[in-house]
């Protein structure tokens, strides 16, 4: 078991943490798939609307890898596909039956999903339409199954605000866990990595097998694969490793294990604007809605889908997006404080990184969507630099790929890098400057680069 | 405030797309995001955002510097009195430096304000608030007898030079506050040189303390000053402020705590002070141990004492810190302070044209930054290539 601290970075102390137990949502009547957030695919339908399907039904593939098909995450009618610009496919929505069907694949106890072969779990996993829960970095993309990943990693340390507890979320879940973990390891031929909290002393993580554990301890970002890969098994290019959400591994433990797909997930609810914050048990693509009713104070608020570092602005009619287990409100506030720029700053008013208000130990901040300043030119107090940890050097990066310098962005390690472990910089830059979209932005650019 | 609220909700359609006022958005902008907060939302990416931004930073900046603007009055009504022996308690001292200052002040402010705003309006971009900076730092490093057409001039040459045409705060590479202290520095070189003292007395002269030991071959720095009757140029008493110089420059201790305060609110960065004062430190010992070999009485000048004299400290607190024209990089900001700090004491012992060493050393770092910045980014590249390459 190894060992990491990071020190740079900051958990930001926000009001409305979820509780650490699990309440039972009330059941939805509608699930969806949003096949826009499958970065670099091209999603080609495989039902109409009005189909009836079965709970892993195949609902669409990709044009560009088209063994990769996505499973069907509810049992019912396809009652709406909704297109966009271009007619890019923006959601399917299947209308839930009562008694929702399964599609039944064959049942492997833990000993067989020992002795599977590579291609065995690979072609399973593509079979069955859960192969887009593995991802790749770079680029955070669904996984290319003619590829042999470095390794695997896990990350069981969820450290953005108000996400779902992981040790809450997969207690008395270990044994699908680690099927999970087992078939995963086959797909590699380096190690599964693990990465627990080293606060968490649960022993769903200490007796895994079949796997490498590491604890990590520090602030936000440290929870995330990004930066966890940085410091276990750096990427460089050319090599390619692979992630899989937690919940996820359990997913894929259970459709070995038990022979169906069970979209079920916990999703945390959080934020200063729900009253009573807490875990909820639901389904992978639930609706907004039935995550939130009863739950919201009165008054306008931003629902997300995701953390409020990283998430997608949504409203009460939208769905949780795949990857997300997380929905979070927050406030809209139209508060312009007189001379705010001079006021001392408290604890309650203002929060903030650097000791520039009277407000250090802010313990339960209630965050609003105000940006809190204009945009402006950079301004480099080292802002970005103290909440990064990783050996990157984020204002040089996001200059050059300001500039477009190809070569710069790759000499400065951007393949190493990922949106969401720049979340935190945005968060804290002064200038209010969306440093995540840029590198996106940039990632955009060599992926463009490596198709050619 | 209601009312104040109400009245610029009223003026906004004026200003906004298709109004009258259309082209001076940026002023009323300005003028509405200082008195009341924005109420800017965010649109994606982080939903969520900590309360600082370029307006919080500046304004402290500038009260960073209100302590220095109050004892500045007070030394300048001190400096007068004592001059012209005319006796005045410390009050009457601080109403006649107050009157020396302030029309200083307006005309940095007004002329500062003015190029602003008209780069603004024709540009298109807002109002930066960093000209709050650079026009309260202006006056401090200004002497009391300065005509008004010079620091209009100054500010003007500071502004638009210094920061405008490279695209206004943020992308400029000198500091606009120096560049308006070196303007006058080389435009008026009999009147502001650094060797003679200004007092705010009619036919007043007499040397500053860099420039005593400058003038002497062959002689000990501490002896040379401490023999001077004109002004009490003592170790304590340089440190205390009470000496004729610039106008917010004296006082070290009040520039300490202001250097205090940017560090505590993490505005400015700690690297760039430790290593100016290791500089300054270092070089000044070597100096020391060449002083026998050379005839040059600056040479024998200890650390601690290029530590008080001159605009050093002041320059290190307010003006090498900046963080828009120094070294980006953590270890590029070592760099830019140990060269700053050695190459204040080498232009002040070893040149012969300019007592004061201070602000060449931080104009000549802030061009050497970009290129500081570019080795220690090359170290960092080589270094990934390395491990890209291993393994």
């Amino acid at each position: 078991m190894e060992r990491i601290t990071i020190k740079k970075g900051h958990d930001i102390h926000m009001s409305g943490v979820p509780a650490k137990n699990i309440e039972s949502a009330s059941h939805p009547t509608v699930v969806a798939y949003q096949p826009e957030e499958f970065r670099y695919t091209k999603p080609k339908l495989l039902v109409q609307e009005g189909d009836s399907v079965k709970i892993g039904t195949p609902l669409f593939f990709d044009k560009c890898m088209p063994n990769v098909k996505w499973a069907s995450i509810g049992g019912g009618k396809i009652s709406a596909i909704h297109y966009g610009y271009r007619r890019v496919i923006e959601k399917i929505i299947i209308e839930l039956d009562k008694n929702e069907e399964a599609v039944e694949y064959t049942v492997f106890d833990h000993h067989e999903i020992s002795d599977l072969s590579k291609t065995k779990v690979k072609d399973h996993l593509l079979a069955t339409g859960l192969w887009p829960m593995i991802r790749q970095r770079p680029y955070s993309k669904i996984a290319n199954p003619e590829d042999t990943p470095h390794s695997i990693f896990i990350s069981c340390y969820n450290s953005a605000p108000l996400t779902v507890d992981l040790d809450v979320a997969l207690r008395n879940r270990s044994s699908s866990f680690q099927a999970g973990i087992t078939a995963l390891s086959k797909l590699t031929d380096g190690n599964v990595h693990v990465v627990v909290d080293e606060k968490c002393t649960s022993n769903t993580f200490m007796d895994l097998k079949n796997t490498e554990i590491h604890m990590i301890r520090g602030p936000h970002p440290a929870g995330n694969v990004g930066i966890q890969i940085h410091h276990i098994d750096p990427l460089k290019p050319g090599k390619v490793v692979w992630t899989v959400n937690a919940q996820h591994v359990v997913t894929i433990g259970r459709l070995f294990l038990k022979g169906i797909f069970d979209p079920s997930l916990i999703i945390s609810v959080g934020g200063s604007g729900v009253k009573n914050p807490t875990h909820l048990k639901s389904r992978i693509g639930a609706s907004i809605n039935t995550l939130t009713t009863d739950r919201l104070h009165d008054g306008p608020q931003r629902l997300i889908s995701g953390d409020v570092l990283t998430g997608k602005t949504n409203d009460k009619n939208g769905f949780i997006h795949f990857y997300e287990s997380t929905v979070s409100v927050i406030p809209h506030s139209d508060k312009r404080a007189f001379l705010g720029m001079l006021h001392p700053g408290s604890g309650k008013t203002h929060y903030s990184l650097t000791n520039t208000y009277f407000s250090f130990g802010a313990n339960s901040f209630p965050f609003s969507t105000l940006s809190n300043g204009e945009g402006r030119a950079m301004m480099p107090i080292n802002s970005w630099e103290n909440v990064l940890p990783m050996d990157i050097l984020p204002n040089q990066l996001y200059r050059a790929i300001l500039a477009n310098d190809v070569e710069e962005m790759e000499q400065l390690g951007l393949i190493e890098c990922d949106e969401e472990d720049f979340a935190l910089c945005s968060f804290a830059c002064p200038s209010k400057i969306d440093v995540g979209s840029v590198i996106r932005q940039g990632l955009d650019v060599l992926e463009e680069e490596e198709k050619q | 405030m209601k009312f104040l609220r109400k009245i610029l909700d009223n003026l906004e359609p004026k200003f906004t797309k298709g109004g009258p006022l259309e082209k001076f958005h940026a002023v009323f902008n300005a003028a509405d995001t200082i008195l009341f907060s924005t109420d800017e939302k965010t649109e994606s990416g982080p939903h969520i955002r900590d309360s600082i931004d370029n307006k919080r930073i500046m304004i402290l900046v500038v009260v960073a510097l209100i302590p220095c603007y109050i004892f500045g009055a007070i030394n300048i009504g001190f400096q007068s009195s004592q001059f012209s022996g005319i006796e005045r308690s410390g009050w009457e001292n601080f109403w006649f430096g107050f009157g020396v200052i302030l029309p200083i002040l307006i005309t940095a402010f007004a002329t500062g304000g003015f190029w602003e705003v008209l780069f603004a309006v024709i540009r298109k971009h807002s109002i930066s608030e960093g000209f709050l900076v650079t026009s309260a730092l202006i006056p401090l490093v200004m002497p009391p007898t300065i005509p008004l057409w010079q620091v209009a001039a100054a500010t003007t040459f500071g502004v638009v030079i210094g920061k405008e045409i490279f695209g206004g705060v943020g992308m400029n590479i000198f500091n606009p506050a120096l560049v308006a202290r070196a303007f006058i520095f080389f435009a008026y070189p009999s009147q502001i040189s650094g060797d003679k003292v200004w007092l705010k007395v009619d036919g007043a002269s007499g040397a500053t303390a860099l420039a005593i030991p400058a003038a002497v071959e062959n002689g000990n720095a501490v002896d040379l000053l401490s023999k001077i009757t004109q002004f009490d140029y003592t170790w304590s008493n340089m440190f205390w402020g009470y000496i004729p110089g610039s106008i917010g420059e004296t006082n070290k201790l009040l520039i300490i705590l202001g250097i205090l305060f940017l560090l505590f609110t993490k505005i400015a960065n700690w690297r760039v002070i430790v290593g100016a004062l290791v500089g300054l430190v270092g070089t000044a010992m070597l100096t020391n141990i060449m002083a026998p070999l050379s005839s040059n009485t600056m040479l024998t000048l200890p650390p601690h004492y290029h530590l008080v004299m001159g605009g050093f400290l002041f320059g290190l607190a307010f003006m090498a810190t900046e963080p828009v024209t120094g070294a980006h990089t953590d270890k590029g900001r070592w760099i830019f302070g140990i060269l700053f700090g050695s190459l204040t004491v080498i232009i002040r012992s070893i040149n012969p044209a300019y007592p004061e060493g201070a602000m060449l050393a931080i104009l000549l770092m802030n061009a050497f930054a970009p290129l500081i910045d570019y080795y220690v980014v090359q170290s960092n590249i080589k270094r990934r290539m390395a491990r890209y390459a291993a393994e």
